[in-house]
């Protein structure tokens, strides 16, 4: 036993992101770490990595009760956390970065280039890594940045590697370099700790496997005593809460058709409709092209080729202002990035995207701006202490509904929703599923991403699930949470 | 509330302070010659405004200024005639800024970096077309544009007040400059919305550079002649006005009032160091940590709203 957490908990603001976070990592094992989005995997390994400090638990590292104050602490005692983005200076060498802040240098500050440089040589050779020490990081790929990452940790002879979704990014032949590698490191005894979502990697590497729901640890076993059927089952039984549950309509006509739709390297000839009074969920794990799905349909990252219809007529969408033009709306995952001018009142992002028909002859009318910004708040229920308040002061819930708000002011049919609950209080997420079910009522068409997957089977009318860049089946309404999740994984219909 | 009007408090301070301090403050003379001198500055000030609301720089006005105005001035001296020659320097100053603005939308480019250069091209052309020698033979008349009164009130006040409420319409009352908010606040919502965020952004460099054209041709009627060399470091001094009266270089935020009372403290900073005998020198050193002092009261509101937030 290298590894054990005992009871750890973390609290962020208004969420227990870690419960009871227990994990036991044995020597030259590959330790698997699975559960949904949200579930606490990447919390508990940030704690593992001294990259955030815990409320509560116990941590024994190599026998000695451990508790690390920062990343560099966790380094010197041998655990070294490769990322999902990697965070290396992309305008220096390999070799620069492998030996970042730790340089052999001379007494007076003035870097030995040969040693950095040969040493890492040393690294690369003995691992058999496509590398060299003299190349700038900012010309590798996704793969190679997490070479680098792995080759820094190497250098900092760390005893135990975590690994947060090391593949999710990459491509299948990169991949399966990474896992080579991986179960390397694992015969010459070292321990990892390997965060995914893919099925299908696990057996190929794993060893142990620990099962994070809600914040806490369900279920720990070896790979060989545990089935597929049973580690999805302790995933995804997860309890609904404050979720609404829709009465579908009859729907109407179709309000938008998607057609052979594909952008390369991330999406790949997606065909589905939506029609009026529908809401259909779209579900996927991480880089599956949900969020690329939602981005290539409003015009921000536009498509290569492939048909997009709204209401009937083809439309030509290569950037937001004619999907706009074209009655799409977005609310987008980060809506302080995307979705809100933060620092201007609540009224002025309400018509932000209809201020034409305010403004004839580039003019505003104040009071009628006021007067229906006013009318489409008190709909939405949209609580604000006024028109003039800073958006960015509104609470999660009631930015969202600011969003909505505008998209409602111009009049949008189809309203692509990315992960519409995200950073959102339960009470305000059922508001916010009610004024979609709203919306869809009055005759919108209504595309949802998101990653929770008892919001997916609450509000929508069917759910097309999403890996690797294509729809790889479509579930009608109700379905569980374990079909999503194993279409979702291994691409399987059910 | 109180650190959004702490600019004009200091304002009426300061001016009260020179009123107490030495009695040739308070003159008509010396009032009419203050508003005289700060006009070019903060008509200037008022069109830079626009753009650093939303969100952009614009460190070429200066030497554009001088650009402009020669236009004007060399339209003249051939005979063109005051208003025609008045109208070339305006529209040659909106022209250039919108030659910055369209650089900086279509080419994609830090309106730091083109603006800079664009500094060094518009003074370039200026010394070239002029060879470096000043343009004279102005129709006296002209002076009446920077020199004139009407009923006792200098003529440039005027004009000023009419390019601030021009400015405070735009950016309260019209789509352009509620665009202009939306863009320097964040202009990936302002793109998700569909904004047409480079055809906005071009059009408020364009009325900047219109502004600097204008605040050119009041340079030369003070001076009377068209000169090559006119407006050095006066961006810097347009810039360090807005931010005085609440602009923020981080965009969004700026208003044609805050401008005004921001070029205004530094006009007084100035004058009455003069009629205190400061030394020149030390007076820009003085004007240099004011400007220090103005952001580091904006930034202190801005973290304390974050905080609550």
């Amino acid at each position: 036993m290298v590894l054990r957490l005992t009871g750890m908990q973390k609290r962020f603001g208004g969420v227990q992101a870690l419960v009871k976070g227990d994990l036991e990592v044995r020597r030259g094992e590959v330790h698997l770490l699975l559960g949904e989005n949200g579930a606490g995997k990447s919390t508990l390994m940030k704690i593992a990595a001294g990259m955030i400090r815990p409320d509560g638990g116990e941590m024994v590292w190599q026998g000695g009760r451990v508790s690390f104050r920062n990343p560099a602490e966790a380094q010197r005692a041998g655990i070294a956390m490769v990322h999902q983005e990697s965070l290396l200076a992309p305008h220096l060498t390999v070799a620069e970065n492998v030996w970042l802040g730790r340089e052999p240098a001379s007494r007076w500050g003035v870097l030995r280039r040969g040693e950095v440089e040969s040493a890492t040589r040393r690294l690369i050779e003995e691992h058999g890594f496509p590398l060299q020490p003299e190349w700038r990081v900012e010309r590798l790929g996704p793969a190679g940045r997490q070479l680098v990452e792995i080759c820094r940790a190497l250098a900092h002879q760390a005893n135990l590697l975590i690994f947060d979704e090391p593949t999710s990014a990459l491509s299948d032949r990169e991949s399966s370099e990474v896992l080579r590698i991986v179960q390397d490191l694992k015969l010459r005894g070292l321990a990892v700790i390997y965060i995914t979502h893919r099925m299908s990697e696990l057996r190929e590497v794993g060893d142990r496997a620990t099962v994070l729901r809600d914040g806490s640890t369900v279920f720990s076993a070896p790979m060989q005593e545990a089935g597929d059927d049973e580690l999805i089952r302790h995933m995804a039984g997860r309890q609904a809460e404050g979720v609404f549950t829709r009465t579908p309509l009859p729907p109407g006509k179709e309000m938008l058709r998607v057609e052979g739709l594909s952008r390369r390297g991330v999406l790949e000839d997606i065909n589905f409709s939506v029609r009026a009074g529908e809401i259909v969920g779209i579900a996927g794990l991480m880089g599956s092209g949900r969020t690329e799905l939602c981005r290539a349909l409003f015009g921000a990252e536009a498509a290569d080729s492939g048909t997009i219809l709204v209401d009937g007529r083809p439309v030509q969408i290569d950037t937001p202002r004619k999907a706009v033009e074209a009655g799409i709306a977005l609310a987008p995952e980060d809506r302080q990035s995307h979705g809100l001018a933060a620092g201007r009142p609540v009224g002025e992002n309400i018509t932000l995207a209809s201020l034409d028909r305010f403004s004839p002859g580039g003019v505003i009318a104040l009071g009628r701006e006021r007067a229906e910004t006013g009318l489409i708040a008190n709909r939405l229920r949209l609580k604000a202490s006024s028109l003039d308040q800073e958006a960015g002061k509104l609470s999660g819930g009631n930015q969202q509904k600011a969003v909505i708000a505008k998209w409602v002011m111009r009049g949008a049919r189809v309203f692509l929703f990315d992960e519409p609950s995200r950073g959102i209080d339960i009470g305000a997420k059922r508001e916010v599923f009610e004024l979609m079910d709203e919306l869809a009522r009055q005759g919108a068409a209504v595309l949802m991403v998101s990653s929770e997957m008892q919001e997916l089977t609450g509000i929508a009318d069917r759910i097309l699930v999403m890996k690797d860049g294509r729809i790889a089946t479509e579930l009608p309404r109700h379905a569980s949470q374990e079909q999503i999740l194993r279409a979702a994984t291994m691409g399987v219909t059910v | 509330m109180l650190q959004r009007i702490l600019p004009f408090l200091t304002l009426i301070a300061l001016a009260a302070a020179l009123a107490l301090a030495t009695p040739h403050f308070l003159t008509g003379m010396n009032l009419a010659s203050l508003f005289r001198q700060t006009a070019v500055i903060n008509i200037m000030a008022l069109g830079v405004t626009l753009v650093i609301v939303a969100g952009g720089i614009d460190l070429s006005v200066g030497s554009m200024m001088a650009l402009a105005s020669l236009l004007g001035c060399m339209a003249m001296e051939r005979g063109s005639g005051i208003a025609a020659g008045i109208l070339i320097g305006v529209a040659a100053g909106a022209a250039f800024g919108l030659a910055n603005g369209v650089i900086i939308t279509r080419m994609k480019l830090n309106p730091f970096i083109v603006t800079l250069g664009a500094l060094g091209i518009y003074r370039g052309l200026a010394l070239m077309i002029s060879g470096g020698v000043p343009v004279h033979g102005l129709p006296k008349e002209f002076s009446y544009l920077g020199e004139g009164a009407v009923a006792g009130i200098p003529f440039v006040l005027i004009l000023l007040a009419v390019c601030a409420c021009a400015v405070h319409f735009l950016l309260a009352r019209t789509r352009m400059g509620r665009y202009a908010f939306a863009i320097g606040s964040n202009p990936g919502a302002a793109y998700y919305a569909g904004i047409p965020v480079a055809f906005h952004t071009s059009a408020i460099y364009a009325v900047c550079g219109l502004m600097t054209g204008l605040a050119g041709m009041v340079e030369s009627s003070r001076l009377m002649t068209g000169q090559p060399t006119s407006g050095q470091g006066y961006e810097l001094q347009a810039i360090a006005a807005v931010v005085i009266g609440g602009g923020s270089l981080r965009g969004g935020e700026g208003s044609a009032a805050g401008t005004l009372v921001g070029a205004m403290i530094m006009g007084l900073l100035s004058n009455g160091s003069d009629l205190l005998g400061i030394s020149p020198y030390l007076q820009q050193a003085i004007i240099g940590a004011v400007i220090i002092l103005a952001v580091f009261l904006d930034e202190l509101r801005k973290r304390r709203m974050g905080a609550a937030a």
